[in-house]
């Protein structure tokens, strides 16, 4: 990033003082919003109803007078949310809160988010002449990134055969052990299934891994336990929590490991409440992404689903820009009395004991909307269950918890964390799942 | 090629394929030969439901892959969406399909059948434009039983072997400078790292059978419908 005149300030965005990055981030946001106008029939029309456009915007708090959008209506609007410079690269999103929807890329958008993705590389360690083992290309619009960023950055890349899924887990393995890479980004989904892969068959993980530095994942929010685990399990420096959306959020964690960083010039993130003011911080709410950037896919105002919390305070790593941590969305909780309960924080409750580290954790749901029982579903024999239910109580406030002990059934880790009840206890799963 | 001096690496069933900076654009380029002989039009939006470490998938644009100056998106002036093919994605491509228009989608032989089945289901009672489908394939496996495809392209990855069916002639083509063809086996001329490939089933014919290739090999697998 050049220094800024305009902004009087020098050195990298993310040490500019926060005025400085405020008024930079303004005028990129009024860019968008008159591209958007200009391009967008979807927005021009959405924007013309609510009286708002690029000459409201006198601060960024003046963004929450428009309008948010969610991924519904973008499936629905079709052609008149498409506009001419998108871009020639399609990406789908994973469609697990119901539709997928496409999202394009263009040079001029992939340009603007290269940058931070090298940023979050040298915060996780990543140095000329290395080689990453990276996720595929196709697979996320971040990922796509991360290839340039590599290369950029002087290093060779590495890519295994298959997909993100169980049933690719050797493959990745071969590629590990023939390739020897420093660095490697991948989901942490993933990462525990090589785990149990190599629990279940006497596979020398640590040997497969010794040669790795650091590890970026995505996919599954760390718990602090579970960030050891995977350390302690890879035997490898340490592991880095990458995230971000197709529709542009883009966060990257420091060696702190407090929460990832907001990658503030590319994306504003808002917090806000069910009735869309912002939240402070500390506090959880529904997370909302502006992309910063007036090319590829227009994002402005994006209900993503996801509920997340700013950390407060500054961050001792020196980085001025904002941290967040994303627990989780709708398709990942459930609702028990008058809260909603995330599988993270049920992670939370079952991970503090060492006993249960590592373990698959899902919350059942009943076919109920909202039940007035927090179920919970953990693999393996029961341990220690009276210590772990008062936990579930005093920290996540519910009144009754049920948990089942699922024994040797093996649930793949995967991105769903919540099952219905006749899923996870039908003879018949039970049978496919040995 | 050595390993050392390759800056992207692919580990591909049997094989890997190695590339130093400048070595993706002569093969983006001959994918873009290969769908232009298929009977793929300039400005066409492809779709690939394939892995990403498959050539289908990382030659598909620029964008993608770091050192690769034009894709098959920008060769063809088009567009480029990647589907990967892992079954829980395959689920999702009816509804991505509903989203834009397709021109051509590439799907991987071994999910074909399932993503037929995921198409009827999704668009059962609905009058839809059916979309030209080609499907890659290898020859050493199974042919999609369900699908009856507009053209197949035969895909061996540890070759970096792509031989698309001519929508003139309708037998393959081993595009002459790309590979040679001896007793069966074909031998990738331009990338060193690519394995040789002994063709199964396959039945050979000398150059001068078709005026989009004269000085190509060609291939023909008697008793299949397309060729």
């Amino acid at each position: 990033m050049q220094p800024c005149a305009a902004y009087q300030s020098s050195g990298p965005i993310e040490s500019w003082p926060d005025n400085s990055l405020r008024a930079w981030q303004l005028e990129r946001l009024r860019e968008v919003v008159a591209h958007a106008r200009a391009h967008v029939p979807l927005y021009r029309r959405l924007w013309a109803q609510a009286g708002v456009d690029e000459a409201a915007l006198g601060s960024m708090q003046d963004l929450e007078r428009f309008p948010i959008v969610k991924k519904e209506y973008l499936v629905k609007a079709g052609e008149s949310w498409m506009n001419p410079g998108q871009g020639p690269v399609g990406f789908s999103t994973r469609g697990t809160s119901g539709e997928p929807l496409l999202v394009w890329l263009s040079p001029a958008e992939q340009e603007a988010y290269i940058q931070p993705t090298m940023r979050g590389f040298r915060w996780a360690g990543f140095k000329p002449g290395m080689t990453a083992l990276l996720m595929s290309p196709v697979w996320h619009r971040l990922a796509a990134c991360e290839v340039h960023a590599i290369h950029r950055m002087g290093g060779r890349a590495v890519f295994f055969w298959g997909s993100m899924g169980g049933d690719h887990t050797d493959s990745f393995l071969e590629t590990l052990r023939r390739n020897r890479p420093d660095f490697v980004t991948t989901t942490a989904p993933f990462l525990l299934s090589l785990i149990r892969r190599a629990g279940e068959h006497l596979l020398p993980l640590q040997k497969m891994f010794r040669s790795v530095n650091s590890v970026s994942v995505v996919g599954l929010p760390l718990t602090p336990w579970l960030r050891e685990f995977l350390r302690d399990r890879l035997e490898v420096g340490d592991i880095f929590e990458r995230g971000g959306t197709q529709e542009g959020a883009a966060l990257d964690e420091c060696a702190i490991h407090g929460a990832a960083h907001v990658h503030e010039d590319v994306c504003y993130l808002e917090v806000i409440n069910g009735e869309g003011k912002p939240v402070a911080a500390g506090t959880r709410g529904q997370l909302v992404v502006t992309k910063l950037t007036a090319a590829g896919s227009v994002f402005v105002r994006y209900g993503t689903g996801d509920f997340a919390a700013f950390q407060p305070g500054a961050c001792d790593c020196g980085c001025g820009f904002r941290r967040l941590k994303i627990y989780g969305r709708p398709e990942s909780s459930v609702a028990v009395g008058d809260r909603t309960i995330a599988a993270y924080d049920a992670r939370l409750c079952v991970e503090e004991d060492p006993a249960l580290v590592g373990r698959n954790v899902l919350l059942v749901r009943d076919g109920k909307r909202r039940s007035e029982i927090l179920t919970v579903a953990i693999e393996g024999a029961a341990a220690n269950e009276q210590q772990l239910l008062r936990r579930f109580q005093d920290r996540l406030a519910v009144g009754r918890v049920e948990l089942i002990w699922l024994g040797s059934l093996r649930i793949n880790w995967g991105f769903r964390q919540v099952f219905d009840r006749g899923e996870i206890l039908s003879p018949q799963v039970r049978e496919v799942a040995r | 090629m050595r390993t050392e001096k390759a800056r992207l690496i692919f580990d591909v069933p049997d094989g890997r394929l190695c590339f130093a900076d400048g070595d993706l654009d002569t093969w983006a380029e001959h994918l873009t030969w290969c769908y232009r002989l298929m009977g793929v039009e300039e400005g066409a939006t492809i779709a690939v439901q394939d892995f990403g470490s498959s050539p289908l998938s990382f030659l598909g644009s620029a964008l993608l892959m770091p050192g690769l100056e034009r894709g098959v998106a920008e060769r063809l002036g088009g567009r480029f969406v990647g589907l990967d093919a892992s079954p829980e994605r395959v689920t999702l491509t009816p509804a991505v399909l509903d989203q834009l228009t397709v021109d051509v989608l590439v799907v991987r032989s071994s999910v074909a059948d399932l993503l037929h089945e995921m198409s009827q289901r999704a668009h059962r009672g609905v009058a839809r434009t059916p979309t030209r489908t080609i499907v890659a394939f290898r020859d050493d496996q199974p042919a999609p039983a369900r699908v009856a495809p507009w053209r197949y392209l035969l895909q061996i990855e540890s070759a970096l072997l792509l031989a698309p069916e001519c929508s003139s002639c309708r037998r393959f083509h081993l595009r002459a400078g790309f590979y040679a063809l001896r007793e069966g086996v074909v031998r990738n001329s331009r990338l060193r790292s690519a394995r040789p490939y002994r063709l199964q089933g396959a039945e050979e014919l000398e150059p001068g059978r078709c005026s989009a290739g004269p000085d190509d090999w060609y291939i023909r697998y008697p008793g299949w419908a397309a060729a």
